[in-house]
């Protein structure tokens, strides 16, 4: 579903963030990326998402060439096919929790029903629905990380892409997190977590571990 | 209508309101300027229409007589003389003048009429046109007849000529000038009762008006009684054009130096604008492309938003600048048009004249270059790679 071939990334100083990474990632699994900061793992999630292109190299996701997708596909994309939980949520602190939640859906105009209605179900799911009026910026880390997976998942994506999803959450939350992840995967979703919590490491819902080291695969 | 998306509408609304300090900031600057810029094209078009319609009332030529220098009467037998140039259609002799009613210590406009002579005054000739001054009335406007009335002067009024008698005249009738400020001081009275107050001699008026058949020749008769007249003022309507327009000239350039500071003020701001967002504004645009926001998404937001604050500044300055010409009547800026002997701007009424190519100037001045500078550095954001504007 997922391929990455001779993939590498150089950024504009010459830091060579990943150098030719061949992967494959099945439908409906979970890999887990994992090595330490700056090792290359957020690349690869930035452009499997299509939110960079690589210097040399093809991401191909279900036969489409998204590195050669012009912004404008590339953007389409995203909205249809990808959710992604970033570290630090990328949330817009002052919007509600709602509207967080709403907003890959805003440019495409839905009527207002459709509208609430996909809100309450994803709010719904991710048990943050107590909270949907309330502005970001006034919840806990672990509600915002919810936000976050909310927005994700609130146009169905096929693919889940989450990098250092734990880094800001206590032992409780990241393991109530990973509970979250399974319900994903159960729902035949392709999930990607790059990661350096030993957390991760043993759980029986992970299909690969594929360990990122100076920008190459080991 | 189903070109807006009011999902993108409502966040260009809350955007704003999440970063108020900053877009109130603009929004005062804004108005401002856009009242500052719309206040001076409203009072000098007004003011240069009002000159316009007045002088259009004027008769083409006035003649006065000067004795030692100063302006003095002028005989009858005058009327005659210029009648016989050639191209000169009509002429009258005109009694008016001013006379202080120092019990209020007002300056009333006393012009004289005679009720067989054609009024070349549109206004003044409607109302004799309905009503007949008799030799002992008089006809006052209503500002005149409050004035008289406070001092007891309700059914008549004592003129006192100057050798200290009074000369009685009724008042006969009350008129409204509407808009015409620069009537309010009018008291209408027999041709002959006003030399008397004057302390004229039967044959004699303050000027002489004439009209001229063809206006080309305008300059050309004028000529001829300023050599058959050598001791006479000849005031052609041209040359009363010119006077207006000279001094209207020099306060229209006053007026030029504000707007130029004003539009270099405004583009100062919006210099700042274009040249770049705050690292929060693009982290934010980075978000909405990693959602999925496309560039024109981006724009599409973006423009709301510099449309409501452009816009609404501009309908607020228009506003404000609207109410302080025309119902405030331009304090202190309007001053810059007071010239006491030609024209004097507490005198014009400022009505709602309002020229729409200069409301489309400053709207073209500023809502859309606001808009620009608006969209131009979200535009150069938002092409970025969505992962490099949020690293």
């Amino acid at each position: 579903m997922i391929r990455l071939e001779n993939v590498s990334k150089i950024y504009d100083e010459n830091i060579k963030a990943l150098q030719d990474i061949n992967l494959t990632f099945k439908e409906g699994e979970l890999i887990v990326l994992k090595g330490v900061s700056g090792s290359g793992k957020s690349t690869i999630l930035s452009l499997i998402a299509g939110l960079s292109k690589p210097t040399r190299g093809e991401v191909i996701v279900d036969g489409k060439k998204i590195s050669k997708l012009p912004d404008h596909f590339a953007s389409s994309y995203r909205r249809d096919n990808i959710g992604i939980v970033f570290q630090r949520y990328n949330l817009i602190p002052t919007l509600s929790v709602t509207e967080n939640v709403l907003l890959p859906l805003f440019p495409l105009n839905l009527p207002r029903d459709e509208m609430n209605l996909k809100a309450q179900k994803v709010l719904k799911q991710f048990s943050i629905d107590h909270k949907a009026g309330v502005i970001v910026k006034n919840l806990s880390g672990g509600e915002q990380q919810r936000v976050a997976i909310a927005r994700a998942n609130i146009n169905n994506p096929k693919i889940i892409l989450a990098d250092e999803p734990t880094a800001n959450l206590d032992e409780k939350l990241s393991l109530e997190f990973i509970e979250i992840l399974a319900e994903m995967k159960s729902h035949n979703r392709t999930i990607v977590v790059a990661t350096h919590d030993p957390l991760f490491f043993d759980l029986d819902i992970v299909d690969r571990m594929i360990t990122i080291e100076h920008g190459k695969m080991l | 209508m189903s070109n807006i998306n009011f999902y993108l509408l409502e966040y260009a609304k809350n955007y704003i309101l999440r970063h108020k300090n900053k877009n109130i900031f603009i929004v005062i600057v804004f108005t401002l300027l856009v009242a500052l810029l719309c206040t001076l094209f409203f009072v000098s078009t007004t003011v240069e229409y009002e000159m316009e319609s007045r002088l259009e009332n004027q008769p083409d030529i006035v003649v006065q007589n000067y004795k030692a220098g100063r302006l003095s009467t002028i005989k009858s037998g005058m009327v005659d003389k210029l009648l016989e140039i050639d191209g000169v259609s009509w002429a009258t002799q005109r009694v008016y003048g001013k006379y202080r009613f120092s019990k209020e210590g007002a300056s009333l406009n006393l012009v004289g009429v005679d009720p067989f002579e054609e009024q070349e005054n549109p206004f003044i000739a409607k109302l004799l046109e309905k009503n007949q001054l008799n030799e002992n009335d008089i006809f006052v406007s209503q500002h005149v007849k409050e004035l008289m009335h406070k001092a007891y002067y309700d059914d008549y009024f004592n003129f006192i000529k100057p050798d200290g008698k009074l000369l009685r005249l009724n008042i006969a009738k009350s008129f409204d000038v509407g808009d015409r400020k620069y009537l309010e001081d009018l008291v209408l009275v027999n041709k002959d009762k006003l030399r008397e107050i004057f302390g004229y001699k039967a044959d004699e008026g303050s000027d002489i008006a004439l009209g001229v058949a063809n206006k080309n020749e305008l300059a050309f008769i004028r000529t001829k009684i300023a050599l058959m007249l050598p001791n006479a003022k000849v005031t052609s309507k041209d040359d009363l054009k010119v006077a207006y327009k000279n001094l209207f000239n020099y306060d229209s350039g006053v007026f030029l130096s504000v707007f130029i500071v004003a539009i270099f003020t405004f583009f100062i701001i919006i210099y700042d604008k274009a040249n770049g967002l705050s690292s929060e504004e693009k982290r934010e645009i980075g978000i909405l492309k990693a959602v999925g926001w496309r560039v024109e998404d981006v724009l599409h937001a973006k423009f709301y938003e510099a449309f409501i604050i452009s816009f609404f500044s501009f309908f607020v300055g228009f506003l404000l600048a609207f109410i302080y010409v025309f119902v405030l009547k331009a304090p202190y800026i309007g001053d810059i048009f007071m010239h006491d002997q030609l024209f004097d701007i507490k005198n014009f009424n400022l009505n709602v004249h309002l020229e729409f190519s200069y409301i489309l100037l400053i709207f073209l001045l500023s809502v859309p270059v606001y808009i620009a500078a608006t969209l131009i550095p979200s535009w150069r954001v938002a092409t970025l790679d969505a992962d490099e504007v949020m690293r």
